[in-house]
């Protein structure tokens, strides 16, 4: 089956269609403008360096190179899900423990995939393991971001009730068990809704690509479900290693509550 | 042998950054006495209670509870055994019953009615509280929960940071009284106030704790 082919030329056709962006933001005073214009063009350029990275990794099927790029991803993905943890102990307590949190997760919902369900060969092959892998680990991003943002937050603003508890013999786990559970509800449901509404609200991205380049939508799917399933798994046990991470960095050997932020 | 002391802190000092704000404090309480600690604010007398509840890191000095050091037994039982009742109690979720059960549900001890009834009672409420959602009572009627939260753990030793301060004269009266009883049944209790009045009708040794160094006050 044959596609449609986007000519270069014609990305700016839908880059001047941003011109009704610019609009929205000009007519209600949003002073976005030159945000737009900045993350446009940086958008592009990024995904035009992703493109031709990834040319390059298909020509030259090499595992340290795959492995290579899976450990930037997975560095940035950690930084990026750290750096902006307000109430929180810093980068240096944090990039470690986000990194932790989401190299578990991803490890758990990719490799017996990459071995078992999807198995490229060779295994490393980059046209598999580079997008999947990077599915994965944005959802590890996006989910270890809002349970370090909450939990450090919540510990901030509800301080004196965890010193009562703690005051009454609680132990740390059983002081923040309740923010925990709040913070952990919160950073899942996007994920779940996400299951939810497939199909019935947006086809996913990944689905979308595979049927615009050609594949049969029943082989379609069959990979999508993977996907979510995969997210699922990706978002519970980084979201969960997340959390019991940062209870640790919140209190002392001693069990007290720390002074953060 | 009993020890003399059922706490007593030995040149505690805590440091914020680079501020003192507890400058090798020595204390000592006996069971049964009270000891009513005043003082300006920020002089160090709410950081030295919760020092002493050990929810405040010490940089120096040595904490002793019962004649041993603090740090000999968790820091969960020996907060069972040191009750702390800070000066805005914060309400858990639920009933009071709910929150008068806390401590020791932690520890899997699920107290019967009548046994948090007459909890409520020694707090200075009574058992028609007990149904009644913890976050729509008065400031009051929360402090004296919050105390009869900290009883349900049967603590030796019971620290109060400005135990009357949201209280109408007739409840802080209550409350005053309860400390005597407290103190007469044998525990050792600690009371942080600013009220002058308060301090006088408590008894007991009287402290000043200004600059982060706290001192004898000889009462005429």
């Amino acid at each position: 089956m044959s596609y449609v082919d986007i000519a270069p030329w014609r990305l700016l056709i839908v880059f001047a269609l941003l011109g009704s962006a610019l609009f929205v933001s000009w007519w209600a005073k949003l002073d976005l403008g030159k945000d737009l214009v900045v993350g446009a063009v940086r958008g592009a350029v990024q995904l035009l360096a992703v493109g031709y990275l990834l040319l390059v990794l298909f020509r030259n099927q090499r595992p340290e190179w795959v492995f290579l790029v899976l450990v930037v991803m997975l560095a940035v993905a950690a930084w990026t899900s750290a750096r902006r943890v307000e109430s929180g102990p810093g980068a240096r307590i944090l990039v470690p423990r986000a990194l932790a949190a989401i190299v578990l997760g991803s490890a758990i919902a990719l490799v017996p995939v990459f071995l078992f369900v999807v198995s490229p060969t060779p295994w490393f092959e980059a046209r598999y393991v580079i997008p999947i892998s990077g599915m994965i680990v944005a959802n590890a991003m996006n989910v270890v971001a809002q349970v370090n943002e909450r939990m450090f937050a919540t510990a901030k603003a509800e301080r004196a009730e965890i010193e009562q508890w703690l005051a009454l013999g609680a132990s740390p786990k059983q002081a923040v068990a309740r923010h925990v559970r709040v913070a952990l509800r919160a950073a899942l449901i996007p994920t779940i809704n996400g299951l939810l509404t497939v199909g019935l609200v947006a086809l996913p991205g990944m689905m979308t690509g595979q049927i615009v380049s050609g594949t049969a939508p029943e082989h379609a799917i069959r990979y999508q479900i993977v996907i979510m399933y995969q997210l699922v798994i990706v978002a519970a046990v980084s979201g969960g290693t997340a959390a019991f991470l940062a209870r640790r960095a919140l209190f002392t050997k001693a069990e007290q509550l720390r002074q953060l932020g | 042998m009993t020890p003399e002391y059922c706490l007593e802190g030995r040149g505690l000092t805590v440091t914020f950054g680079d501020r003192e704000v507890l400058t090798r404090v020595d204390f000592a309480l006996r069971k049964g006495e009270i000891a009513v600690i005043d003082g300006p604010s920020g002089g160090g007398k709410s950081t030295l209670l919760r020092a002493l509840a050990t929810l405040q890191a010490l940089t120096g000095g040595e904490l002793m509870e019962g004649g041993a050091p603090a740090s000999s037994s968790s820091p969960r039982d020996y907060r069972v055994r040191v009750a702390y009742v800070p000066q805005a109690p914060v309400m858990f979720p639920g009933t009071v019953a709910d929150n008068v059960r806390a401590g020791p549900r932690l520890r899997g001890v699920l107290l019967d009615d009548p046994r948090v009834e007459t909890l409520l009672v020694r707090g200075g409420l009574d058992g028609s509280f007990a149904a009644r959602p913890a976050a729509e009572l008065s400031g009051g009627e929360k402090q004296r929960v919050a105390i009869a939260r900290a009883l349900a753990n049967e603590p030796r030793v019971l620290l109060f940071d400005e135990p009357t301060s949201a209280l109408d004269p007739e409840s802080a009266r209550l409350v005053l009284e309860l400390v005597g009883r407290l103190a007469a049944d044998g525990c050792g209790v600690v009371v942080v106030t600013h009220t002058r009045a308060h301090a006088a009708a408590l008894g007991g040794t009287h402290y000043v704790c200004e600059g982060g160094i706290l001192r004898r006050r000889e009462v005429a």
